[in-house]
């Protein structure tokens, strides 16, 4: 398989078809986790997981799956994954499995895996669509560490828990409530949207 | 154990104090892609008032008779959204049959419920929660009904702003996410007027 | 066209069967490590509240064996009360028993200890919640247990509570702890449930100690 075809499909995930700033999927949790960089990261890889994995196996059973009933199997298969991450993550690291609480079952209704595994999956041979998995599953990761670094560092004065603003700081509450994770979204899509290529103009590699 | 809120309070909670919404984060995907206006908006909500309430309770049941004598708990997540995918299922079947005209309203709005992570969200945090039956009925009949209240509002306020000059890379979902911000910033303001305890 | 739908679903009975069973593979795989992983994150607080050193670093069957020769339990009349010995296994140190109550989104668990004679609080810690991370669940920190930590048991009426929570930095009376800054409704819970499980425990271990129970 080219190399450059697969690059292409990375860099689509990651930046130019950014599922969470371009093609708005995955908000939920995207404002939910994002107020502790530690937490966002667990999800990140939880999502890129998932994904990947989903995908490879919707692409792997494409062409014995009827039609009709793909959505179901679609939601079987993304369930079971999600699934068997969190009991992983109850069993190894439970103390982060409490602290995402129902945000891991809600990975099942992030739009960006049934997305994906319609858009992508389905009408493509298993490798590069796990590679697509993992793109956008980074593409989220992405996004939600950059918002969870400012909302963590503007909250908390912390980034990973590691205490970076000096003594004096005050603590912008705001940040790591509901509000903050709004506004610091919101702001994110902003600049995002003011740098990647126009709406309605076609990226390069666009499918 | 015995958690000593009323059904009642947490219903009003659900509006207003939690707002699933603009406290929980849920059901943004369709809040951000239907909320163009106030028709569409109410037209959905009430569709998942609906949904949430009936599905609370058939998860309640479900979960407490069902996955917790079997324990088969750790498959709660795969039940849960086969209830909700079969209860809309049906819910659509019912109404093609018995009014076609709501299904053309309403239509386009059911596959978009399926997906609703509200609906899902509801049913996960009244497990954690440990809500008893009519704690969990009220808690997704308050949930849907504090959806709509905030897709509906959003709705207004983005029908009144098609004449502003919104920056381009703003236009859509960013203004949209900082609106819904400031809606979250008031809705704070109601912390402490229901005393939970 | 019947072909058609019986392979459907046919289909769906064998992968759901599968990935069923895969889950189910992975479930008991771990399960005993869960279960574990609950026991020890009890015992660990146990301890620690009742001021029994807890090196961080500590493998898992230390702590079973440290809790094995220096914590009694006695569950009795529906409440669960743990006695703390010395290094030599015999002297009282103090008594431990459960926190429950709501929080703002789900019900709060913890271990709360005292001295002997039931006169002042040891320790205290928060071990479940469902608290926003960062606001409410910020119970779980040091700061905010150890505020508890000297406090004296005072005698209170049925309407008073022992403890208020107030606002950060406000704190001055005896009887006052800083609340957590943005989480007035988990902060008042904490409140709520410490003065129901002091009310309900130490008259309560007071009476079984005249009996001689524990």
């Amino acid at each position: 398989m080219a190399k450059s075809k697969s690059m292409a499909i990375f860099v689509s995930g990651l930046w130019k078809e950014n599922p969470v700033f371009r093609q708005i999927l995955g908000i939920c949790s995207a404002l939910a986790v994002t107020n502790l960089m530690m937490n966002t990261l667990i999800m990140g890889l939880s999502l890129i997981f998932v994904t990947a994995m989903s995908n490879l196996t919707v692409s792997a059973l494409r062409s014995i799956t009827p039609v009709r009933i793909r959505m179901m199997v679609q939601t079987l298969i993304i369930a079971s994954y999600v699934i068997i991450v969190d009991i992983l993550l109850k069993a190894h690291l439970p103390d982060i499995s409490e602290a995402l609480g129902p945000y891991v079952g809600l990975i099942i209704t992030n739009c960006i895996i049934m997305g994906r595994c319609e858009a992508f999956a389905r009408h493509n041979t298993p490798w590069p669509s796990l590679l697509d998995g993992v793109a956008s599953g980074c593409g989220y990761a992405f996004v939600l560490l950059t918002v969870a670094f400012f909302r963590e560092l503007l909250g908390f004065g912390t980034v990973f828990g590691v205490r970076l603003m000096p003594g004096g700081w005050t603590n912008w509450t705001i940040m790591v409530m509901a509000p903050g994770a709004f506004f610091m979204l919101g702001g994110f899509i902003w600049v995002a949207r003011s740098f990647g290529p126009r709406d309605g103009e076609k990226p390069e590699g666009a499918r | 154990m015995e958690l000593g809120l009323s059904a009642f309070v947490i219903f009003f909670a659900a509006i207003f104090t939690n707002n699933i919404l603009l406290t929980n984060f849920l059901g943004m995907c369709s809040f951000l892609a239907v909320s163009r206006e106030v028709k569409s908006s109410l037209g959905l909500g009430l569709a998942v008032i609906f949904v949430m309430t009936c599905t609370s309770a058939l998860n309640y049941l479900v979960y407490h008779h069902l996955l917790v004598p079997l324990d088969l708990v750790h498959f709660r997540y795969i039940v849960f959204i086969i209830v909700i995918a079969a209860f809309v299922q049906i819910v659509e079947m019912v109404i093609e049959r018995f009014s076609p005209v709501l299904y053309v309203i309403l239509g386009i709005f059911i596959p978009l419920i399926t997906v609703n992570c509200a609906i899902l969200g509801v049913a996960l945090f009244m497990i954690i929660r440990d809500y008893s039956f009519s704690q969990s009925v009220a808690y997704g009949a308050g949930g849907g009904i504090g959806w709509t209240l905030a897709i509906v509002a959003m709705g207004g306020i983005r029908q009144r702003m098609k004449g502003a000059k919104v920056p381009r890379p703003l236009e859509g979902p960013g203004i949209t996410l900082i609106i819904a911000g400031l809606m979250a910033l008031a809705f704070i303001g109601f912390t402490g007027m229901i005393q939970i305890q | 066209m019947i072909k058609k739908r019986l392979f459907s679903v046919a289909y769906m009975f064998g992968l759901t069967l599968f990935f069923t069973a895969v889950v189910s593979g992975v479930y008991e795989l771990n399960r005993t490590q869960i279960e574990v992983n609950e026991e020890i994150k009890l015992q660990k607080i146990v301890l620690s509240v009742l001021g029994i050193d807890v090196k961080p670093g500590i493998r898992d069957a230390e702590i079973g064996e440290m809790f094995e020769n220096r914590v009694a339990r006695h569950e009795r009349e529906g409440k669960t009360v743990y006695q703390g010995f010395g290094e030599d296994g015999k002297t009282l140190i103090g008594y431990a028993f459960p926190l429950t109550g709501p929080g703002f989104w789900g019900p709060l668990y913890g271990i709360m200890a005292v001295d002997p004679q039931l006169r002042q609080i040891q320790g205290m810690a928060f071990y479940r919640h469902s608290e926003t991370p960062g606001l409410g669940g910020r119970i779980t920190e040091a700061w905010f247990s150890g505020q508890f930590v000297g406090k004296k048991i005072r005698r209170v009426g049925k309407e008073e509570r022992h403890f208020s929570l107030v606002p950060a930095g406000t704190a001055t009376a005896e009887n006052e702890v800083d609340a957590i800054t943005g989480a007035t409704g988990t902060s008042r819970g904490v409140e709520r449930l410490i003065d129901k499980d002091l009310k309900d425990y130490v008259p309560w271990i007071a009476q079984q100690r005249a009996k001689g129970l524990i």
